[in-house]
C-alpha cells in the first residue's frame, strides 16, 4: 500500500482567512458585556494616561506662554540684604523702567469688628509693577489708591479670613493703613502661595514710617527691570551679574522662571507620570487577568475547533482579533474620558498653579493613548491567548487532557516584550531611561513586595487553616486557595490601591500630628521673634501679666561667613575644585551662643561649643557640614556686623528642626558674641484661644516690630494644605483602585459559571440559600481583608522610609485612619463581588441543572 | 473495496513523572471503505483512546495509523487538523456544539473552515433531514439534548466525510430518542456511502454495525463479523 506523508494544504495568515474574522464576530456577539469587562481594564489605564499627558502639555504650553507674565518683569535682581552703594551705582546707570520691592515678615493688627493680629507678608512697593502680567484688584483703582495715600492693599483669603471691607484699617508696624481692597491675582503671588504666606502690599515710601527694618530684621530687596528687548535685557544682565554674585544677590531671568517653573512642577509631573505607569500597568494586569479567564472558558470550543479542522493559529485569531478590536475600542473611550478628567484636573490643581492653564485637546496625547491602548491591547492579550494555539483536539473526548507542549519561540518573544515594555514607557514618558528605570525598578519592587507579602500570607492561613472554624467560615476561605483562583492577582492590585492611599494617609498624618506632637506637653506653641534688646524686659513683661510663662529667651546675632581655612569668599567662588554652593557662602547667618545642648539635638560628632586655650570651638548642624564641606577641626571666620571671629569646627550636632523651635545652623559658646548687637526670640505656650488673641493684640499695640507664630495656626495652614493636596493624589490613587476593581469584577463575572456549579451542588445536597450568600460574602470579605493588610502594612514602611528619610519628621500614622481604610476597602470588594454574583446566588439549582442538561 | 483505515501494531503510553501507563498495546486492524464497525469493551479497556487515534485527535506512542492512505503519526497537528477537516466527521456523546453559534453555523462550520461558499442551502438541507428545518437559527442552550444531537450528526456529515468517528452517540439521550438518532446515523452513513466507526457500550447498537472490535485491558480479543439477522 502506497502512503501519502505529506498533506497539501492552503495556509491562510490573520488577513485573508474571512473565516476567522467571522467566527470571532460569532463568538463575541452572544456575550459582549464579557470583553467589554476586559476592556474596562484598558479604558482606565489609557483615561489615566491620556488625561495626565494632555495636562502636562497644557500646563507645559501655559508655562512657555505666561512666564513673562509671572514674572512681572523682563529680570529682577533679588537679595536678602540691601543693596550695597556698588550695586545701586550701576542700577542707576541701567536706561530701564525699573520697580522696587521690598518684603519681610511681620505681625499685623486687624482693626475691624473683630480684631485680630497675624503674622503676614509685608510687600513694599515702589513704581508701576508689575510691568507684564495682571495686577487683579477689588476695587479696579486699589492699587493707584496704595500709590498715592497709606492704603494698604491684601490678598484675598487674608480679607475673608478676618471679614476685612473697605471701611476698615490695620496696623503695620507703626503706622496705620486704611484697606484699599483685596488683590487676587499679581505675578509671583496668589495662589497657594497666599495660603501659606498671606501678603498686605503697602506703598515703598511708607516703608521707614511703620519701623519693621531694624538691626536684624530680614528684608527681601528686589529691584524690578523692563527692557526694550531681549538685546538690552542680555546687556544689563551681564553688566548687574558680576556685581551681584560678588556680594551673594541674584538675578531672575524669563527664561530662568521658565525653568524654575518646570523644575518646581517636574515633581509633579514625575509623581502623576508615576500615577499613570500604575494605572497602567495595572490596566496591563487587567487585560492579561481577563484574557486568560476568557481563554480557559474558550477552551471547550477551540477543542471542537481544532477537531472539525481549524489550525492552531486560526484559533488563536479568532481570539486575537476579539482582543484587537475591542482594545481599539476600549482605546476610543479611555481616551474620551482621559479628555474628560483633563477638563477636572484643572479645577483640583487651580490652587497650586500660579497660571491660567489654557485647556486644549493634546492631539499627541491622544494618539499615544490610542497607539498604547492597542499595544496594550495586543501585547498583554497574546500571552495568555497563545495558550489557544496549544489547546487539544482530544480534549472533546477528555476534558482533563493537557497539552504536551505549551511553550513556543513566539512566546519566549512575548514574554521579553512584556518585561521590556514597562521599562520602555516608564522610560518613554519620563523622558529619561534613569528615571524610567527607577520607575520600572519601583513598580517591579512593589509588586514582588505586595505579592512576597500576598502569598505569605494566603500560605500562612492554608498552613494554619482555622478547621475548628464553622462549614460557612471554612469554605469561604478555602475558596481563595481553590484551582484557578485569582487571589494574589486580586491582593496584589487591590493591595496596591491600599498601599497608595495608606501610605499618603501616613504621611499626611506624620506631618500634621508632628505639629500637635510639638505642641503637645510642656512645649512651646508660640514663638516671638526680632525682640529688641531694649524690647526684651517689656515683652517678658507682657507676657507674664497675661500669665504665660517665659520658656526660652534666645539671643539672636546676624553673621556672614567670610573666610573658611583661610579662603575668601571670592577664592572659594573662584575655586572650581570645591563644590560649595553659592547661596551657603553668601547668606546671612543667624546664630545664638549657649553652652549646652538644646532639647532638640543630640551630639553627632566631636564636642560641643566651648572656648579652649583662647580657641572659640563653635558647632554646625548636621548636613550643612556637607554643603560646607567642613569637617571638626577646619577654621572658619564669621563678620560679625564688621568685626571678623575666627573659629574652629567643634562638632556636629543632629537637629530635629521641627521640634521646640527656634534651633541654629552654627552655635558658639558662651563667652564671645556677649556683645555683639542682637535681637532676641522668645517662646512660650498658650493654651486658651482668647488668651492667645489677647495677646497678640497687645504685642502688636506695645511692640509693633515684634512678630509672632503662632504654631496652632502653622497646624490648620499645613492642614489646608494636604486637604487640598491629598484630594488630588487620592482622585488620582483612585484609578488604581478602581483597576483593581475592575479585575475583581473581571475575576467574579468570568468564574460565574464555576461558581453556579458548585453553588447548585451545595444546595441540591442541603446548603441553604443564606450559607450560600453568607459564603460568597464572607469570601471577598476575606479578599478585602488580604488585600488590605498587604497594602497597608507596606505602606507602613513606605511611609515609615518617607517620614525619617524624606520630610525628617517622627513617624506617627494615624493607626485609627488606617483601620478605617481597612474597613472601606473590605466594604468595596464586598459590594462588587457580592454585586457581580448576586445573580447566580438567586437562581434556582433547577433552572441550571436543566441549563446543564 | 480498498481499505480506508489501517491500524498497525499500535500501543499508547501515558507517561508522567512518577509512573507509564499502556492504555492500548500492540493492536492491529483496517477497515473497508464504506463498512461500519463498533468498538466495544468496558470503562478504561481504552475504546476512546483507541478512536481519538484513529481519528488523529492524538498520536500513538508506536506504529503507525494511515487514513485514507495518509500516516497521521508523521503530520503535524495542523495538518492532522487539515486531515480531519477534509475526511473525517464526528459525533461525541456530549454533542460538543460551538455555544455561541447558531445551527446552522454548526452545521456549516466545517466547510466554512475549507473556504467553500455556497453551504448554506447544503446545511439548511442537512438539518431539514434531521428533522430540525425550523431551528435553523437556535443556539445550542436552546435546543434539547436530542435535537442538540441532530444538530452534531448534520455538522458530521455536511462535508460528506469518508469516515465518520462516533463515541458513544447516544449515552446522553433518552430511549426514544436515541433509537430516532441511530436511525439516522446508519441511513446518513449508507445513503453517503461513508464509513462509520463507533464507539458504544450498548451492544445492540453495536450489532446494527457490519463488525464489532472487542477491547479489554487494552488489547483487542476479538473482531467479529456481524451476521445480518
Amino acid at each position: 500500500m502506497e502512503y501519502k506523508i505529506k498533506v497539501v494544504r492552503n495556509r491562510f495568515n490573520l488577513l485573508t482567512d474571512s473565516w476567522v474574522w467571522k467566527m470571532a464576530f460569532r463568538d463575541a456577539r452572544t456575550n459582549p458585556g464579557r470583553l467589554f469587562l476586559f476592556v474596562s481594564s484598558i479604558i482606565i489605564g489609557i483615561a489615566a494616561l491620556v488625561a495626565i499627558n494632555s495636562f502636562n502639555i497644557n500646563l507645559q504650553r501655559s508655562i512657555d506662554d505666561q512666564a513673562k507674565d509671572l514674572l512681572g518683569a523682563d529680570f529682577v535682581l533679588r537679595g536678602n540684604k540691601a543693596f550695597e552703594p556698588e550695586i545701586l551705582t550701576t542700577i542707576d546707570s541701567i536706561d530701564a523702567v525699573k520697580a522696587r520691592e521690598a518684603d519681610m515678615a511681620s505681625m499685623v493688627m486687624f482693626m475691624t469688628s473683630t480684631p485680630g493680629a497675624r503674622l503676614v507678608r509685608v510687600i513694599a512697593i515702589d513704581g508701576d509693577f508689575p510691568f507684564y502680567g495682571e495686577l487683579e484688584t477689588l476695587p479696579d483703582n486699589a492699587s493707584e489708591l496704595m500709590q498715592t495715600q497709606p492704603f494698604a492693599m491684601m490678598d484675598k483669603n487674608l480679607m475673608g479670613q478676618y471679614d476685612v471691607s473697605g471701611d476698615d484699617s490695620i496696623k503695620v508696624g507703626n503706622m496705620t493703613f486704611k484697606v484699599a481692597g483685596e488683590v487676587s491675582k499679581i505675578p509671583g503671588g496668589g495662589g497657594i502661595q497666599s495660603t501659606f504666606t498671606p501678603s498686605v502690599y503697602i506703598d515703598m515710601k511708607y516703608l521707614d514710617s511703620t519701623g519693621l527694618v531694624q538691626y536684624g530684621s530680614r528684608v527681601d530687596y528686589k529691584y524690578y527691570f523692563k527692557t526694550r528687548g531681549d538685546l538690552e535685557t542680555n546687556e544689563f544682565i551681564d553688566r548687574l551679574k558680576p556685581i551681584a554674585k560678588k556680594y551673594g544677590h541674584w538675578m531672575e531671568t524669563v527664561e530662568g522662571r521658565k525653568e524654575n517653573l518646570g523644575e518646581g512642577f517636574q515633581n509633579l509631573y514625575k509623581f502623576f507620570n508615576l500615577l499613570a505607569f500604575i494605572a497602567l500597568i495595572l490596566g496591563c494586569i487587567g487585560v492579561a487577568s481577563s484574557v486568560h479567564i476568557y481563554v480557559k472558558e474558550k477552551r471547550d470550543s477551540v477543542a471542537i475547533l481544532r477537531c472539525i479542522g481549524s489550525s492552531g493559529w486560526q484559533a488563536f485569531n479568532i481570539y486575537f482579533i476579539q482582543a484587537v478590536f475591542v482594545g481599539f475600542i476600549g482605546s476610543i473611550i479611555g481616551v474620551l474620558l482621559g479628555l474628560a478628567i483633563q477638563y477636572v484636573l484643572p479645577a483640583l490643581m487651580q490652587e497650586f498653579i500660579p497660571l491660567e492653564l489654557d485647556l486644549k485637546i493634546a492631539w499627541s496625547a491622544v494618539l499615544e493613548g490610542l497607539f498604547l491602548g492597542l499595544v496594550i491591547a495586543i501585547l498583554f492579550s497574546i500571552m495568555p491567548l497563545l495558550a489557544v494555539r496549544f489547546i487539544p483536539p482530544l480534549a472533546v473526548l477528555r476534558s482533563g487532557f493537557e497539552p504536551i507542549r505549551n511553550f513556543s519561540k513566539s512566546r519566549i518573544l512575548i514574554i521579553g516584550l512584556i518585561v521590556a515594555f514597562p521599562l520602555l514607557f516608564a522610560t518613554y514618558q519620563s523622558d529619561s531611561f534613569t528615571i524610567g528605570l527607577s520607575f520600572f525598578t519601583g513598580i517591579v519592587l512593589a509588586f514582588l513586595a505586595l505579592s512576597g507579602l500576598g502569598s505569605g500570607l494566603v500560605w500562612a492561613v492554608r498552613k494554619y487553616f482555622p478547621s475548628k472554624l464553622g462549614f460557612i467560615w471554612r469554605q469561604s476561605l478555602a475558596n481563595l486557595f481553590r484551582p484557578n483562583n485569582q487571589t494574589l492577582v486580586l491582593v496584589v492590585v487591590i493591595g496596591l490601591g491600599a498601599f497608595l492611599i495608606a501610605t499618603l494617609n501616613i504621611v499626611q498624618s506624620s506631618l500634621l500630628n508632628q505639629v500637635e506632637f510639638i505642641g503637645n506637653g510642656n512645649q512651646s506653641n508660640t514663638i516671638l521673634f526680632d525682640i529688641q534688646p531694649p524690647q526684651r524686659e517689656g515683652v517678658i513683661k507682657l507676657t507674664n501679666d497675661n500669665d504665660l510663662e517665659v520658656n526660652q529667651l534666645v539671643p539672636i546675632i546676624t553673621c556672614r561667613i567670610s573666610e573658611i581655612n583661610g579662603k575668601n569668599i571670592g577664592q572659594i567662588q573662584r575655586d572650581t575644585t570645591d563644590a560649595i554652593p553659592n547661596w551657603a557662602i553668601t547668606r546671612e547667618y543667624r546664630v545664638t551662643y549657649r553652652d549646652s545642648l538644646h532639647s532638640a539635638e543630640t551630639l553627632d560628632s566631636g564636642k560641643i561649643q566651648h572656648i579652649s586655650n583662647d580657641s572659640i570651638y563653635v558647632t554646625i548642624s548636621k548636613g550643612m557640614h556637607e554643603n560646607l564641606e567642613l569637617e571638626i577641626g577646619d577654621t572658619i571666620t564669621f563678620d560679625v556686623q564688621g568685626i571678623p571671629i575666627t573659629t574652629y569646627l567643634g562638632g556636629i550636632r543632629d537637629v530635629e528642626w521641627p521640634k521646640d523651635p527656634p534651633n541654629f545652623i552654627f552655635v558658639f559658646p558662651n563667652g564671645v558674641l556677649e556683645q555683639a548687637p542682637q535681637i532676641y526670640v522668645m517662646t512660650t505656650r498658650i493654651d486658651a484661644q482668647s488668651v492667645a488673641s489677647n495677646y497678640q493684640r497687645e504685642l502688636v499695640a506695645l511692640f509693633s516690630n515684634v512678630s509672632l507664630i503662632d504654631l496652632s495656626l502653622v497646624l490648620s495652614t499645613i492642614n489646608e494644605f494636604f486637604d487640598k493636596v491629598s484630594f488630588v493624589i487620592r482622585f488620582m490613587a483612585l484609578f488604581s483602585l478602581l483597576t483593581g476593581l475592575v479585575v475583581l469584577a473581571g475575576a467574579v463575572i468570568n468564574s460565574k459559571f464555576l461558581r453556579l456549579k458548585e453553588n447548585v451542588l451545595l444546595r441540591t445536597i442541603g446548603a441553604s440559600g443564606k450559607q450560600i450568600v453568607g459564603m460568597t460574602i464572607l469570601e471577598y470579605i476575606y479578599l478585602g481583608l488580604f488585600a488590605g493588610i498587604t497594602g497597608i502594612s507596606l505602606s507602613l514602611i513606605s511611609g515609615w522610609m518617607l517620614a525619617k528619610y524624606l520630610f525628617e519628621v517622627v513617624f506617627l500614622p494615624d493607626y485609627l485612619g488606617l483601620i478605617y481604610i481597612l474597613i472601606a476597602l473590605i466594604a468595596l470588594t464586598t459590594f462588587v463581588g457580592w454585586f457581580n454574583t448576586r445573580g447566580i446566588i438567586k437562581k434556582s439549582p433547577l433552572e441550571v441543572l436543566r441549563n446543564e442538561t | 473495496m480498498s481499505e480506508i483505515l489501517v491500524v498497525e501494531n499500535i500501543t499508547k503510553i501515558f507517561a508522567s513523572a512518577k509512573r507509564s501507563l499502556t492504555v492500548l498495546n500492540d493492536i492491529s486492524f483496517s477497515i473497508t471503505e464504506g463498512s461500519s464497525i463498533s468498538i466495544v469493551g468496558p470503562s478504561g479497556s481504552g475504546k476512546t483512546t483507541l478512536l481519538g487515534l484513529c481519528a488523529g485527535l492524538d498520536v500513538a506512542t508506536h506504529g503507525t495509523i494511515s487514513l485514507n492512505g495518509i500516516k497521521l503519526n508523521v503530520l503535524d497537528e495542523d495538518d492532522r487538523a487539515y486531515t480531519r477537516n477534509q475526511y473525517i466527521g464526528f459525533i461525541f456523546q456530549n454533542f460538543q456544539l460551538l455555544p455561541t453559534l447558531t445551527a446552522i453555523e454548526n452545521v456549516t462550520v466545517p466547510l466554512e473552515l475549507r473556504g467553500e461558499k455556497n453551504y448554506l442551502n447544503k446545511g439548511k438541507d442537512l438539518l431539514s433531514r434531521v428533522g430540525l428545518g425550523d431551528r435553523i437559527s437556535h443556539y445550542p442552550s436552546q435546543l434539547s439534548g436530542g435535537e442538540q444531537q441532530r444538530v452534531a450528526i448534520a455538522r458530521a456529515f455536511i462535508t460528506d466525510p469518508k469516515i465518520l468517528f462516533a463515541d458513544e452517540p447516544t449515552g446522553n439521550l433518552d430511549e426514544e430518542t436515541a433509537s430516532y438518532v441511530e436511525d439516522l446515523i446508519f441511513d446518513l452513513n449508507k445513503q453517503q456511502g461513508t464509513t462509520l466507526v463507533m464507539v458504544t457500550h450498548n451492544l445492540e447498537l453495536a450489532s446494527k454495525t457490519d463488525r464489532i472490535l472487542k477491547i479489554k485491558g487494552g488489547k483487542l480479543v476479538e473482531d467479529q463479523i456481524v451476521t445480518p439477522v
